[in-house]
Formats: C-alpha cells, sequence, structure tokens
C-alpha cells in the first residue's frame, strides 16, 4: 500500500461524540494524523493506517513477503495525541490493554504481543501503567511449512484498545495488510526496518546471568534484592499480575553495595501468599530486563525503617495530574 | 471497633498527609464508616446498617464501563434484585466538580429516574473522601459489607474488565456470588479482585 493511498483514508472508524463536538481539537488531530503520515512517508513505513479516538493505527510488517517455514513478526504502531495513552498488559489501577483478533489465512498463526516496558501514568492514587506518544507492539507469526506461495495474502486484525487522558474513550478498528507468500528465504522491508530495531530496543529482556534476585515477603511489602554491579540510582517495578503490589505505592530504593533493594508495597486485595513475582523492572538509563523471582519468607523484616542510608522514591512517572 | 479506635482513627485522617492506604478498607476487615448526604436530600451513615447487608457501587456515569452495565440494564437489575432482598444498595459518585462523572444532585435524580435505576440512594461525595476511605480506583468498583459490618467482598463487577456490552451475558457477578454464598452461610470464595473500569476521578489537592 502506498503512502498517498494511506493519506487519503486515514478516518475509517468512528469518532466518538464528544471528539465531533470540539471542531478546533479535531482539526488540529487532523493535521496531527497529516503530519504523522508525512512523517511515515518520508521515513518510508508501509502499512494500512486507521484512525482510533485521539490517534491512529498502523499494522506494518517487518518483511517483503511470507516464507513458508519461517517465523515474522507484524507491527501495531500506536501514534497518539499529546497527554493521550493506552494501557501495558497488566494496565495498573485502571484501564484495559488492547486487545486484537487475527483474521489470518489457514497457515499463519499469531503468537502473543512482545510488550515494551510501560511507564507509571495517573495520579498520586491511582496508578496505572501505560504509553504516551507512540508505541509499537510487535506480534511474531508462524508460517507453516506446508503454506502454498500465493500472490497475496491477506493479514487481517480487529483491534480493540481504550484510549484516556483524563477521561476514556473505547476504540474498535479493523486493519489488514497484503502480502505476498514467497518461498524465497524472508528478506526485510527497509521501510519498516528502523521502527522494528527501536521498538525491540525497548523490549525488556533477560537479566544477565550473574545478576542474582531475591524476593522476600515482609509482611506488608516485598523486597526485591538485586546484587547488580553497576550503580543503581533508579528502579521501578512492574508486576505482570494484577493485584499483587499496590501501584499506587511508592517503590523505596535503598542502594547497597553492591546492588538495590527496593520495597514493594503488597496490594490489599492479595489475600494469599504467592510463589513468585514476575514482572519488568527498569533500571538507571531506561535499561528493562524482565524477571520471575521466586518469593521467600525469611522472618518478619521491618520494611522502609529508617535508617542513614539514602532512600530513594520511584520518580520515572508520567505526569502527575 | 471501639469507639476509642475509631476516634483514633479519625485524628490520624486528619493529621496525615502521607497516603491513607493504612485505613482504607480491606477484605475481612470492619467497614469504615461514613455519613454522606444523597441526591434525594437524605443523610445516611453506614454503621446505621448494621444488620442488613450493603453493596457500593462507584459510579460515574461518563465512564463507558459504567455505560456497558447501565445501558445493558445489568446494574438496575441487581439492585432491583438485591434491594428486593433487604439489601441496601449505595451508589456512591466521588468524582470531583468539573470532573467527569460530577453531578448535582438534581440532576442525579434525572439520571436515576432516566435509567430505571434502584439503589436504595445515591451518595454524593464530591470531595472523594468515601472515596479514599475505601481506596476505590475504578468505577464500577464494588464493595459487599455483611450484617457484621465486615467487607466480605472488594472489586469488579464481574470478570469481564471490558467495555462490550456483549460482555455481560456469560460473565461471572462477583457481587452476586459474594451475596450468594454469605446468605447461605458459606466463605466468600472471591473475596477480592482488581476492579475495572475507569480510574475515580478524584479532585486534583487531595492526595
Amino acid at each position: 500500500m502506498t503512502c498517498a493511498v494511506r493519506l487519503k483514508g486515514p478516518k475509517k472508524s468512528q469518532p466518538n461524540k464528544k471528539m465531533r463536538a470540539n471542531d478546533s481539537s479535531r482539526r488540529l488531530s487532523t493535521a496531527l494524523t497529516f503530519g504523522v503520515a508525512l512523517v511515515l512517508c518520508a521515513a518510508g513505513a508501509q502499512g494500512a493506517e486507521t484512525s482510533i479516538p485521539h490517534g491512529t493505527l498502523e499494522l506494518v510488517a517487518e518483511n517483503q513477503w511470507v516464507t513458508p517455514g519461517h517465523e515474522f513478526s507484524l507491527g501495531l504502531h500506536f501514534q497518539l495525541e499529546k497527554g493521550w495513552h493506552i494501557y501495558w498488559v497488566n494496565p495498573g489501577d485502571s484501564g484495559e490493554p488492547p486487545r486484537v483478533t487475527w483474521q489470518l489465512p489457514p497457515g499463519l498463526s499469531p503468537g502473543v504481543i512482545e510488550w515494551p516496558a510501560p511507564r507509571r501514568l495517573g495520579t498520586s492514587s491511582i496508578v496505572d501503567f501505560g504509553y504516551e506518544d507512540a508505541v509499537t507492539l510487535i506480534v511474531p507469526v508462524n508460517a507453516d511449512s506446508s503454506l502454498a506461495a500465493q500472490p497475496l495474502a491477506r493479514l487481517g486484525a480487529e483491534i480493540k484498545v481504550l484510549i484516556c487522558r483524563e477521561m476514556c474513550i473505547p476504540g474498535k478498528t479493523e486493519l489488514s495488510l497484503t502480502l505476498p507468500v514467497k518461498s524465497r528465504p524472508p528478506a526485510a522491508d527497509p521501510r519498516t526496518r528502523d521502527l522494528f530495531a527501536a521498538t525491540r530496543k525497548e523490549l525488556p529482556r533477560p537479566a544477565p546471568q550473574d545478576w542474582k534476585f531475591t524476593v522476600n515477603d515482609a509482611g506488608d511489602s516485598f523486597v526485591l534484592a538485586a546484587n547488580v554491579t553497576p550503580q543503581i540510582t533508579q528502579a521501578i517495578f512492574f508486576p505482570l499480575a494484577e493485584a499483587q503490589i499496590d501501584n499506587s505505592a511508592p517503590q523505596i530504593l535503598r542502594p547497597l553495595a553492591p546492588g538495590f533493594r527496593l520495597t514493594l508495597r503488597k496490594s490489599d486485595r492479595l489475600l494469599k501468599p504467592i510463589e513468585r513475582l514476575k514482572g519488568v523492572l527498569v533500571l538507571s538509563g531506561n535499561h528493562a530486563y524482565l524477571i520471575d523471582v521466586p518469593v521467600t519468607k525469611r522472618g518478619a523484616q521491618r520494611s522502609n525503617s529508617g535508617s542513614g542510608i539514602q532512600e530513594i522514591q520511584s520518580s520515572r512517572e508520567g505526569p502527575v495530574k | 471497633m471501639k469507639r476509642s479506635t475509631l476516634h483514633a482513627m479519625l485524628v490520624a485522617v486528619v493529621i496525615c498527609t502521607a497516603p491513607l492506604l493504612v485505613l482504607a478498607a480491606r477484605v475481612g476487615q470492619v467497614a469504615p464508616d461514613f455519613t454522606a448526604t444523597a441526591s434525594n436530600g437524605k443523610t445516611f451513615r453506614l454503621n446505621d446498617y448494621r444488620g442488613k447487608y450493603l453493596v457500593l457501587e462507584w459510579h460515574n456515569n461518563g465512564c463507558p464501563y459504567v455505560g456497558k452495565h447501565y445501558r445493558s440494564g445489568n446494574m438496575q437489575r441487581l439492585q432491583k434484585e438485591w434491594t428486593g432482598r433487604s439489601v441496601v444498595w449505595f451508589t456512591i459518585i466521588s468524582s470531583a466538580p468539573g470532573k467527569q462523572g460530577y453531578v448535582t444532585a438534581s440532576e442525579e435524580n434525572e439520571y436515576l429516574t432516566k435509567m430505571h435505576a434502584a439503589p436504595t440512594a445515591a451518595l454524593l461525595d464530591p470531595t472523594g473522601e468515601i472515596g479514599h476511605l475505601y481506596d476505590a480506583k475504578t468505577s464500577p468498583q464494588m464493595v459487599v459489607i455483611n450484617p457484621q459490618g465486615i467487607v466480605i467482598y472488594d472489586g469488579a463487577i464481574d470478570d469481564r474488565p471490558t467495555t462490550d456490552l456483549s460482555d455481560i451475558a456469560g460473565a461471572t457477578n462477583y457481587v452476586n456470588l459474594a451475596l450468594e454464598q454469605a446468605m447461605d452461610g458459606k466463605q466468600v470464595q472471591t473475596p477480592a479482585t482488581r476492579p475495572y473500569g475507569c480510574s475515580v476521578k478524584y479532585p486534583d489537592s487531595t492526595h
């Protein structure tokens, strides 16, 4: 699909009535949409684009064609108006993550979304986990080796997404992309190479093997400790499961030599002990790591008790409204 | 709860500028008492209803998740069924003036009539005091309190955290389950879930 075609039809989904009522903001959003589209054209991105409330959504492919027997990646690129956000797989205190229903030809099977590390958003009493500005959700797709070569395979997706600022607007849209199926080895599409490369940089990765993590159940909190060598001045933990930690409670970082200790207040809704704490740990410099640590109980260690050691509260937060 | 303990807690509320989380309602503990003015002009005090089951429903008429349960008639059906079985049902509006879901008493009365809603009363909480007392995060968040004044459920209305009306049929309704199990003399099997919906629109200045 060419850029010229995309520029003509970016308003497929139903804008909310409230949006319609505000003409000037719509004009601005249209201008932004076209601006974004132009930038993407200039960068050479390919794909199908549609509007969502207060933003646009584009479906892009990493490769130029589908090769039977090989996995390839699709990307859902969200571009949001300033101040609006969508949600991570665990949305936090409110909201809902985007949901995708794929319509793929037989022989193509989608994997799970690879979620970039989120940000803390919201107020001091209600904290959500999500993305502002722009984010790309990569979905690996497996192409069965029995898939027959064909000139065009239609890759369709129905996306439900909640977009919020002070208020929330649910959006629902459909997108599709057509790619040829060829028996030739896969080849990256130069138009989307930068987008996929930049997105992969944002994906949480396994922590280095020599980093040792422990999680202690200290009654009203979990204490996550790590013996990492670099000096850590910032650490934020994003739990994969809901209702394990109190999302809005400050996460108290205590640098140790070596490593650090991060105190995470438990959720009031966590009524049973958990065996493992899984999530994404974002450390100084925006390095995000996937961690999955068994929870041990070593007596009732008092958390947050005063000591001479400097304590740092999590500060990598979105705008507090 | 002893009166002296309650007084100590109230003093703590006044002097504590740190998060009030320690004092917020918790499953298995006594539901914090409050007094509120309803849209019908009457005053309601939680502790006056000891001996009855209570349901607290956090509400925001502009929230699409609340809309799902009102446009489908699901919330009204629950209100009618349970108030018909002597349960006291308080709809609570903790939106601050100027924020989504804030209503005056007469606007709320119009809404209740238009939607054929049937709570015992709709309580106006524009300061967010009751919301914070229960650490309400979302609309619709649901709390169930037993006749002894103990919180026996806190969380989502059901197990389908979406805005789709089609998700109501077939959903497991946690409020029904909690009330049915408790009234049968059983332990509530799912006493706490993540409440889903829109964030409660508290005043900017609090916390």
